[in-house]
């Protein structure tokens, strides 16, 4: 079936008509080819998101973002660095204060080899807090890249932003294919036009690269390996702790300290006790988030890189702004002069 | 005709038995009896050579049942700290064919759990755990049935998907299968022994945490008890 809609001097498949000039025909010719390149940029960003996987991975990125909200604060993260200050004051006052009035008072020669767990502790607790500073500090240091990747419109819809303008792409591409369209013209500059300025609008120039930054930064941290060295940091922190508070601190009250005596002479290791709870119910949340997210942000680490993502709007829009405003040029030129244009293609 | 009376005859010959109920043993699909009824739990206890009676032990990612590492509980009152003991709760052990839900609240205000009608919650790195079953499993959100346990010639076997512990506003599903029915990682199959005489059973299974602060750790559970058949 062959479709013999008017352009303007060429019909669809290409055929001159006989009494049309040959100017027009190489401008249908060049219409028709405008229009199939329309039609391949929007099958393009249609395809985009399939190719890169982002109905699967954005999502991910979506949830990654959310599931870190609630720690992504200044005085969230101020309090971590807290919480690791009192741990490290506590673990430092045990072997500096309460070891040496223990040899003394109770003779216990070494604290590290009569309470194992805090023994270990001690040893680990210069990596564990370097490591942990080093952490906060890069996220801490990347708050601003966070609510700047954060404040762009949700993840999930990311896909439908190439998909929905592809659609519109393809069918005005079609539509333009058989008929010289006016209205679709427009409509093809409008997308173009809503593609170049939706990365303005939602300042994608500027936040999705703090969002390359942060995925950067946080390559090391969302890692499966990290994540379970944290969790062994954990653990020892725990049984540590367990035994300052369960071993340590009863042989100072059996050595003959009351409890105000200790808080008074030991104000370090009481308050590691006394923040104890506190420090498990704020921190484990945090570790389960990172443990939780590292697929997600792996899924989100294999898109595109982010500084990439407004061109990937602004170069399509860009181009059939070109082809819209080409095949407008011509149009009324076009249609006003082609041979046997119907009252509606002239209108 | 005759086929449609025989059928008829069978379901409600099928109603009746379902609504006499009373049974506590009755044969499941599988070949074995079931057992309805409260699993009562014998309090753990380390004063042996090795513990016995209801306890818990975590292992930590990577490692194994047999061997471990195991994660040391300093609140455990045994020498081994890796092992933490349990007590009967408030309903004696845990119920099969219905649920023993959170309680709500769930937690105190610092995170202890308030579960505590399966074993008296008890301190885990200075914060209470608790044990329930619920309908639908607090951490995954998946509906699970309740437990349901068989024994077939002095094997027990059977499912305890709803097997959830709650500790410091977390929940951490620790059933066999998992409410999905997969068996990740070290995860294994409820399995014991049933003295059908004494009614004494040991019940042991292994769980892998699924997601949160310790994923990739693995709760065995070993309960030990007495079990006490749901009365008519």
């Amino acid at each position: 079936m062959v479709t013999t809609a008017r352009l303007g001097g060429a019909d669809v498949a290409g055929r001159a008509i006989a009494t049309r000039p040959a100017g027009s025909r190489r401008s249908g010719r060049a219409y028709r080819r405008l229009s199939v390149f329309v039609i391949v940029l929007g099958a393009g960003l249609i395809a985009a998101p399939f190719a890169f996987q982002m109905f699967q991975r954005a999502p991910k990125g979506a949830s990654m973002l959310t599931e870190f909200k609630p720690f992504m604060t200044t005085a969230r993260l101020d309090g971590y660095q807290h919480e690791i200050a009192v741990i490290g004051a506590g673990v430092d006052q045990v072997g500096s204060s309460v070891g040496p009035y223990l040899q003394q008072a109770a003779g216990t020669a070494s604290l590290a080899g009569a309470y194992p767990s805090y023994g270990q502790l001690a040893s680990q607790w210069p990596a564990i807090d370097q490591k942990m500073t080093s952490l906060l500090d890069k996220v801490q240091g990347n708050l601003g890249n966070y609510r700047d990747v954060a404040a762009l419109p949700s993840f999930s819809l990311f896909p439908w932003f190439f998909v929905i303008p592809g659609i519109l792409m393809l069918g005005s591409g079609l539509v333009l294919l058989r008929r010289r369209r006016t209205g679709v013209v427009v409509l093809v500059a409008v997308v173009g036009l809503g593609l170049v300025l939706a990365p303005v609008a939602f300042q994608m120039f500027s936040r999705a690269p703090a969002g390359g930054h942060m995925m950067t930064a946080f390559r090391d941290i969302e890692t499966t390996a990290n994540v379970t060295e944290i969790q062994d940091d954990f653990s020892v922190m725990a049984s540590g702790q367990g035994a300052i508070r369960l071993d340590i601190v009863p042989a100072l009250e059996s050595a003959g300290l009351s409890q105000p005596q200790i808080a008074e002479r030991f104000p370090a290791v009481d308050a590691l006790d006394a923040d104890w709870i506190h420090i498990l119910n704020d921190m484990t949340p945090m570790i389960g988030a990172m443990s939780d997210n590292v697929p997600n942000y792996q899924a989100m680490a294999a898109l595109p890189p982010f500084a990439l993502f407004p061109w990937f709007f602004v170069i399509p829009g860009v181009l059939l702004l070109g082809a819209a405003g080409w095949i407008g040029l011509r149009l009324p030129e076009s249609t006003a002069g082609a041979a046997g244009a119907t009252e509606e293609e002239k209108r | 005709m005759r086929r449609i009376v025989s059928i008829a005859f069978l379901a409600a010959l099928s109603f009746a038995a379902a609504a006499c109920g009373g049974s506590s043993t009755t044969a499941t699909t599988t070949g074995g009896q079931a057992l309805v009824g409260t699993f009562t739990l014998s309090p753990g206890s380390c004063s042996g050579s090795s513990p016995t009676g209801t306890y818990f032990r975590m292992i930590t990612p990577g490692g194994s049942v047999s061997k471990g590492p195991f994660f040391s509980n300093p609140d455990s009152v045994c020498p081994d700290k890796t092992y933490t003991l349990a007590t009967p709760g408030t309903d004696g052990g845990f119920l099969t064919g219905s649920y023993q839900p959170d309680p709500t609240p769930t937690f105190s205000s610092d995170g202890s759990s308030l579960a505590g009608r399966i074993v008296a919650p008890q301190a885990f790195t200075a914060i209470n755990f608790g044990i329930s079953t619920n309908p639908v499993d607090p951490q995954t959100r998946l509906s699970v049935p309740a437990p349901s346990i068989s024994v077939s010639n002095g094997q027990l076997s059977g499912q305890i998907e709803a097997w959830s512990a709650s500790w410091n506003n977390q929940y951490f599903n620790q059933g066999s299968p998992k409410p999905d029915g997969s068996h990740p990682g070290l995860t294994s199959p409820v399995s014991g022994t049933y003295d059908p005489t004494t009614r004494a059973y040991v019940l042991t299974w292994a769980s892998e945490v699924v997601g949160g602060p310790f994923n990739g750790f693995t709760g065995y559970w070993h309960l030990q008890g007495i079990f006490e058949p749901r009365s008519s």
